[in-house]
This record gives C-alpha cells, sequence and structure tokens, in this order.
C-alpha cells in the first residue's frame, strides 16, 4: 500500500486515465487503421489490397473530390465572413445598456442549436420548396414573384444551405461575443468618449482589440466546424443538384458507405484531417487559444 | 443595475438607439421563432392543409390525426426510448469522466501534465468524419454488435467536456478546502466525490444538458451503424419517414414536435448553466 504521499502523485494519472483509455481505443487506434485503409483498397469484405499512394494521386484527379473541397472552403468562407459578424454585431445589440428581456433574446437565439438538425432540415426543405415553400409564398407576397428554385439550382442550392448554417450558427455564437464584451470595463468606453470618440470609433479601438481572444475562439470553432459540415447538405439536397452542395465530409461518406470504397474514403479522411489539424494548430500558435492566460 | 445607469444617459441619440435595437432584436426574434411554430402549427393541419397559398398560420380544422397516426403506424415509442437510453447513459458516464479528468488537470501538479493537456486539447480538432471509416471497420472486425454499445461508447470522453470542467474547477475548488479535507483522512477519490463533486454542480449541469443534446440530436453515426429499423434513433426514424416514398411530411412534422420536447425542456431547465459554462472557458482563455 503506497503512503499518503504517494496515492497523491499517483492520482491525477488514475483520474486521467479513463480519458485516455477511450482516447487510444477510439481515437488514435481508429487513425492508425484509416491511415493503413487509405494505402489500400477494399471494399469491405475480404483482405484489403495493397495499393500504395494510388488512392492519393486518384483524389487530386478526382473532380468530386475537388468540387467538394471547392465547396466546403465556400462554407468556411461564409461562415468566417458573414456568421462570425452577424454574431458579433447581434451580441453588441444585446450588450447595450439598460436593455431589457437580454435572457429572452438570448436563450431564443441560441435555440436552433438546441434542436436536432434533422428537424431543423426537414422544416427547411418545406420551406424551400418550389411551388409550395414559405420562402416563395412570401416573395410572392411581397414582390409578385416567387420562382426560385431554391434546392434545385445549383447556386441557389448552395445559398440555401448557407442560409441554413446561418440560422442554425449565428445565436449559437453570439452567447460567446455576449460574455466577452460583457467582460470589457466600462471605464474603457468612457475614457475613450472622454477622448472624443464616437460609437464607431469605439467600436474599432476598444471593442475588437478586448474582444480579440473571444474571436479567436469563435473563429477556430467555426473553421474547424464548417470544415467538417455535413447535415446541412446531406438533408436539404443530398449534395446535389448534381454535386453543386457536396461538402467533403459527404463525400468521405458517400464514397465509404454507398460506394463501399473503404479504402478511397478513408485516403479522403486523411487528407481533410491534416488539413484541418493545420487549420486548428496555425489557429492556436496565431491567438494562443486554449493556453492559460 | 443597468437600469438605473440607462437612466442617467442623457437624452439624444443615446436613448433613440435602444429602439432601434429593440426593432432589430424582435426581428430576429421573429426570424428565428416563426420556423418552429410554422412546424408546431402544421402538425396539427390536415395533410392537404400543410401547403396551401396564401399560408394559412392556424390550423383550420385542428386536428391530432397527425399525431395519433405517427403513435399507431411508427414505432415511435421504440425510437424514443433507444435515444433516451442512449442519451442518458452517455451524458452521465461523460460527465464524470470529465469531471475526474477536469479536476486533475485543475488541481494537481504531474509529471507530463503539459503534454498531455496539449494531446488531450488537440484531440478536439479531429474532424469526426476522419475517424468514421476506421471506427466502422473496427467496430464490425471486432464483432460488435450491440448498437447501445456502438452509440454510447466511443463518445463518451469528450475532450471539450475535460476542458470546461477544468476551467471551471481552477476557480471553483479552492486548494485550501482540499488540504483540510485531506487532513481529515479523505482518500483522493473520496475527496473528489465528496468535496469536488458538490463544488462543481454548475459546471456538471452545463456539460449533462451539452452531452445530452448531442447524443439525443446525433445522426450521422447512428446512420452508420444502425441498420435494423427496429433499432433505430429518434432522428433515423424521422428521416426514414421522410425519406419513404411518400414523403409523409404529416407524420415527419409530428415526430418532430416531439422529439423537440426533451431537448426544449433539458434547455430550458438547465439554460443558465448552460450558456454561462460553454462561454467561461472562451472569455477566459
Amino acid at each position: 500500500m503506497p503512503s499518503a504521499a504517494g496515492r497523491r502523485a499517483l492520482a491525477p494519472y488514475a483520474f486521467i486515465s479513463p480519458f485516455y483509455l477511450l482516447y487510444a481505443l477510439f481515437l488514435v487506434v481508429p487513425i492508425g487503421i484509416g491511415g493503413y485503409l487509405s494505402l489500400t483498397e477494399w471494399a469491405g469484405l475480404g483482405t484489403p489490397l495493397w495499393v500504395g499512394l494510388d488512392n492519393y494521386t486518384r483524389l487530386f484527379g478526382d473532380g468530386s473530390f475537388l468540387t467538394a473541397v471547392v465547396n466546403t472552403m465556400l462554407y468556411v468562407l461564409f461562415s468566417v465572413c458573414v456568421v462570425v459578424p452577424a454574431a458579433l454585431l447581434i451580441a453588441q445589440g444585446l450588450n447595450a445598456r439598460g436593455l431589457r428581456g437580454r435572457d429572452f433574446f438570448r436563450l431564443t437565439f441560441f435555440m436552433p442549436v438546441v434542436l436536432s438538425p434533422i428537424i431543423i432540415a426537414l422544416v427547411f426543405t418545406l420551406f424551400y420548396d418550389r411551388e409550395y415553400g414559405l420562402f416563395n409564398a412570401a416573395l410572392r407576397g411581397f414582390f409578385g414573384w416567387g420562382g426560385i428554385d431554391w434546392l434545385g439550382e445549383p447556386s441557389w442550392a448552395k445559398v440555401s444551405v448557407m442560409l441554413l448554417v446561418l440560422w442554425r450558427w449565428t445565436g449559437y455564437l453570439t452567447i460567446f461575443f455576449l460574455a466577452g464584451l460583457k467582460n470589457i470595463p466600462r471605464e474603457l468606453y468612457e475614457a475613450a468618449s472622454i477622448d472624443g470618440a464616437g460609437r464607431v470609433h469605439s467600436f474599432f479601438n476598444v471593442t475588437l482589440p478586448m474582444l480579440k481572444p473571444v474571436t479567436a475562439f469563435v473563429a477556430v470553432t467555426v473553421m474547424v466546424g464548417t470544415a467538417q459540415i455535413l447535415e446541412e447538405p446531406m438533408l436539404l439536397t443530398e449534395g446535389g443538384p448534381g454535386e453543386a452542395t457536396l461538402s467533403v465530409a459527404m463525400f468521405i461518406y458517400r464514397e465509404a458507405f454507398t460506394r463501399q470504397q473503404l479504402g478511397y474514403a478513408a485516403a479522403a479522411g486523411v487528407v481533410m484531417f491534416v488539413i484541418v489539424f493545420l487549420i486548428g494548430r496555425a489557429a492556436n500558435a496565431v491567438f494562443g487559444v486554449g493556453r492559460e492566460r | 443595475m443597468s437600469a438605473s445607469h440607462a437612466r442617467r444617459v442623457p437624452a439624444g441619440p443615446a436613448t433613440r438607439r435602444p429602439r432601434l435595437v429593440y426593432v432589430l432584436l424582435i426581428a430576429l426574434v421573429v426570424m428565428f421563432v416563426l420556423p418552429l411554430l410554422w412546424a408546431l402549427s402544421s402538425s396539427f393541419k390536415h395533410r392537404g392543409d400543410i401547403f396551401t397559398y396564401p399560408p394559412q398560420p392556424l390550423p383550420s380544422p385542428f386536428t391530432l390525426e397527425n399525431y395519433t397516426r405517427l403513435l399507431e403506424t411508427q414505432p415511435f415509442w421504440g425510437w424514443f426510448a433507444t435515444s433516451t437510453i442512449v442519451a442518458v447513459v452517455s451524458t452521465a458516464v461523460s460527465v464524470f469522466v470529465c469531471a475526474l479528468a477536469g479536476f486533475a488537470f485543475a488541481k494537481y501538479r504531474f509529471r507530463g501534465k503539459r503534454l498531455l493537456f496539449d494531446v488531450m486539447f488537440s484531440s478536439m480538432a479531429v474532424p469526426f468524419a476522419v475517424i468514421v471509416v476506421p471506427l466502422f471497420v473496427m467496430l464490425i472486425k471486432a464483432g460488435v454488435t450491440n448498437v447501445y454499445f456502438s452509440l454510447i461508447v466511443p463518445w463518451v470522453a469528450p475532450a471539450f467536456g475535460i476542458f470546461m470542467m477544468r476551467q471551471y474547477a481552477e476557480q471553483a475548488v479552492p486548494d485550501s478546502v482540499l488540504e483540510a479535507a485531506r487532513i481529515d483522512g479523505a482518500s483522493e477519490f473520496g475527496l473528489f466525490t465528496r468535496v469536488v463533486l458538490p463544488l462543481l454542480r454548475p459546471a456538471l449541469g452545463a456539460l449533462a444538458v451539452w452531452s445530452f443534446l448531442n447524443s439525443y440530436n446525433s445522426f450521422f453515426w447512428p446512420l452508420i451503424v444502425v441498420s435494423d429499423p427496429a433499432q433505430y434513433t429518434l432522428p433515423l426514424g424521422i428521416q426514414s419517414l421522410y425519406a419513404a416514398e411518400a414523403r409523409q411530411v404529416d407524420l415527419v412534422l409530428a415526430g418532430s414536435v416531439l422529439a423537440a420536447i426533451p431537448s426544449l425542456i433539458m434547455f430550458i431547465l438547465l439554460r443558465k448553466q448552460l450558456l454561462d459554462g460553454l462561454t467561461a472557458g472562451a472569455v477566459k482563455s
């Protein structure tokens, strides 16, 4: 039986061991298997056939994969350039002095992420319907014309996916910005206004610099999250029309589970892993997310 | 406190601004709530009335037929039971595992802590789609056919949960309290269950809602590992109604409303903990 001091020294290892056990089994091992599978050709039965780097060379010549990469980059760009600023603006509004019902607003905007994506996607599919959907009905009501083929026309289908991303994630990001805004000392704004700074000026010179850590966190979350986007395009359009809304994660799913090309899908997974990991690491290095103070 | 602040602000542009803010915020509320209200209202309409032009805001005539038909013709309660059991078990286990590890990272010094923490933290950047294929292969090869095992076990130790717990434990658990309990002869694990867990309660609540919602709403992983319709989770069941030949929109809406109730209840009960818990880590670091 070890001494009290000995037990105290061992305790933290015991406490973190369940995590690392699961981590090894369900993260490290699968990544290893994925790496191996990516060098093989395998339909799920029999022994995987070793093909070296063939899957990778094939991947970079595969129009579908490149489309998926470009689409995913568009989604990421949209999230960073539209969803994040929208969330910041809403948070700014919620942070207005003397605002009543702040909690009500905050909760309502957050609600979409609480609900199952399948529910949301199905409701939006009905809204986007060309003949009977609410969106076209609203356009007809206001402008007398509403014949947009939201899910059937390639560029509109991309817009539809993005609108759903906007609707689903803005309120979620807002709460992070709001928490960050509340942490900014009022005195800074008072000092800025004594110096004659207007609203816009103090937004750029006080708010933005003070929000840098939160913005970093939000930006990384959004980039890493949107790079993996799957549910929105899969449930709204199944990647279509054609491959207009196909994302990388959907591409992997399709190759693995509808085309039984497990080795090829694993290779796409490895490429995605490298890209996302690099984004995450780079952002960490730039902003220092997760470091203590 | 903010109300008295507002009164001191001189009249002029400052008082006009909040009004504009209200208008915008209320417009946003409408945008966020309208789709959900539409789904709720339409779930009480006859199938033929769901799509009409101009859209009718309230069901007339009002009918419960979609609900009764859903419950009579579909194994809805089976889906519901699977989803709920999986979500509750996942939540209980992951809250415990994360609290334990988060506490260790927050309150002990040990060799390799920095490295282990970084390894844990960077696992958050591993995309789900990357491990899906090999994990599926692994479970098949290992002969795991139990749906509960596949749905629960691989996901019970989310790095995010540990991070959140560590952030909270650092400030909520005073070292002096730990020392006092040690002097009273508490073992390290006893310390955790009797002293630390009660202090972590708000964060435990936050993590519990977070993992419950994650598990209850998850769609992609169940889609891959559950092939037997008798073992479908709620999202899979609803999806199957929609994917069916006839697009049973009426049943889908009724099912969606029922499926949303547990999520909303969890969220409303623990809303404060969830939002504060989620943001604590981001604001601090």
